[in-house]
């Protein structure tokens, strides 16, 4: 018993450097990479981190969204992408979600998925080109989302509400 | 993704399941087998497994909780010039030409001339012994033939109709039990080619060409096969040293070795898990003389654990 007992814990203890090794070389590259992809606390951070002034920002907020992002997450390569996640006032779920990427978006867990989608259509917003979409999310909730190109970067924002809360979001990101 | 993910879960695997082999002590090459068949065969399913279970572990927020994101590693750039997926991709490339000049190449070449029987000898009655031992590992009693050849060669094809060859020079050398011991080691891998397990592995494990984890463990894995067919003939000629004076025979010190016949390997009727192999002879010596031929009957619980280990530890790598 003594022996079986032993065994398991030299196992156990070898999985535990092996974990720990594991959490160091994976810490490694974030060390000597500041471009890698990260959270922030805060849009300050990223502009300074990251060296970007021109980070798209709404000056509008619905009441029911909470100020300020839930989450914020950023990386400089292989691209440039940047995800902000605003949860609802009661901090339950996210409503709103901006991403601004030179690439292709970054994948975030928790997104807002249009499952189905009963308009999409060309739109102008303040002179750009955009796509709005609208349809509904998870249990029937009335979703909508914007796409457009903004200089080098493609914008998304997705929210859980109807599309006359959006386009005012979007409105005030864009002078 | 794919590609990287499997070669992480490999290397990992291959960890936990060497640090399992050596807590719980285990020799017996059948169990050391199945450790490392968790190695091969593991990482051919487990990232389309993972994203099944959860489609959102490729996101962004589950890499930076994760426990490894192989993905900081990949894009990190060295001197700020070279990213380290160049070395990756190099690594790979080197793997997938060594899999395929030392494996596929030769198993297909084996194939082809395997239709094509090239073998002429006499058929040589060996006693009783061969008629008893088959009749122990319930295979068909196999045709033993005399190859006229000075050189020691001993191999056996393992069709429907198994034949054992064996040189002229080899017979003359062997005394009548070191002959029980090597044909009961061919009939072993007889018998065990009626599960043919590696093969099966083997067809498998191409999907894996390129991670060179899965080469170094297949290869490991062909070298406990050995072991086992020692262990099988021992177990009916109770005569491990025979057995040993065998093998000693096979084996030649550096400056004897000759050079080597590719064209002769290739021609050669051998078994699939002696394809660019070392047949590790001095290590199979070693271990029969010290007779420490020992067999693990509980090997489920430390193989459950470790498959678990794996199977966990590897989710949170991506």
């Amino acid at each position: 018993m003594n022996k079986a007992l032993s065994r398991f814990l030299s196992f156990t203890i070898m999985i535990g450097l092996l974990i720990l090794a594991l959490k160091v070389i994976n810490w490694i590259p974030l060390a000597m990479q500041q471009d890698a992809v990260r959270r922030y606390n805060s849009i300050e951070e990223v502009r300074s981190t990251l060296n970007r002034k021109d980070i798209f920002v709404p000056s509008y907020f619905p009441q029911q969204i909470s100020w300020p992002p839930s989450a914020i997450l950023a990386q400089n390569k292989p691209f440039f992408a940047m995800v902000m996640e605003f949860t609802r006032a009661d901090k339950r779920n996210t409503a709103l979600v901006i991403s601004q990427s030179e690439g292709k978006a970054l994948n975030v867990e928790n997104p807002i998925v249009i499952l189905v989608i009963t308009e999409k259509v060309p739109y102008t917003i303040k002179g750009r080109d955009a796509v709005l979409t609208v349809g509904s999310c998870v249990n029937d909730e009335p979703c909508s989302g914007i796409t457009w190109i903004e200089g080098k970067y493609t914008m998304t924002v997705l929210m859980k509400s109807t599309p006359f809360e959006l386009t005012k979001i979007v409105e005030s990101m864009l002078r | 993704m794919y590609v990287a993910q499997s070669f992480c879960h490999s290397l990992i695997a291959a960890m936990i399941t060497d640090r399992a082999v050596k807590a719980w002590n285990i020799h017996d090459p059948l169990v050391r087998q199945r450790f490392r068949l968790i190695v091969i065969l593991f990482p051919i399913v487990s990232f389309p497994l993972y994203q099944l279970i959860n489609p959102v572990r490729s996101s962004a927020l589950f890499r930076l909780d994760s426990l490894f994101d192989i993905n900081r590693w990949l894009f990190l750039e060295l001197w700020g010039l070279m990213p380290i997926s160049l070395f990756f991709v190099f690594f790979f490339a080197i793997t997938s030409l060594v899999f395929l000049f030392q494996e596929m190449l030769p198993v297909l070449r084996h194939t082809l001339d395997s239709g094509q029987p090239e073998h002429d000898g006499t058929r040589l009655d060996v006693g009783p012994f061969i008629e008893e031992a088959s009749r122990a590992l319930s295979i068909k009693k196999p045709e033993v033939v005399l190859l006229d050849e000075d050189s020691p060669l001993l191999f056996s094809t393992t069709g429907k109709d198994a034949v054992i060859f064996i040189s002229t020079g080899l017979r003359q050398a062997l005394t009548t039990e070191q002959m029980q011991a090597a044909l009961a080691h061919e009939l072993a891998h007889i018998a065990r080619s009626r599960r043919p397990l590696l093969i099966a592995v083997f067809l498998l494990r191409i999907i894996m060409f390129f991670n060179p984890v899965v080469l170094v463990k297949f290869r490991r894995a062909v070298r406990d096969e050995e072991k086992i067919c020692d262990d099988i003939a021992v177990s009916l000629t109770r005569n491990p040293a025979a057995l040993a004076a065998t093998l000693k025979i096979f084996f030649k010190k550096p400056d004897e070795a000759p050079e080597p016949d590719p064209q002769k390997l290739f021609t050669q009727n051998v078994s699939l898990e002696e394809y660019g192999h070392n047949l590790h002879l001095e290590d199979r010596i070693r271990r029969l003389e010290a007779g420490s031929i020992d067999t693990m009957e509980h090997w489920g619980v430390p193989f459950t654990f470790a498959l678990l280990t794996v199977a966990v530890l590897n989710y949170f790598i991506v």
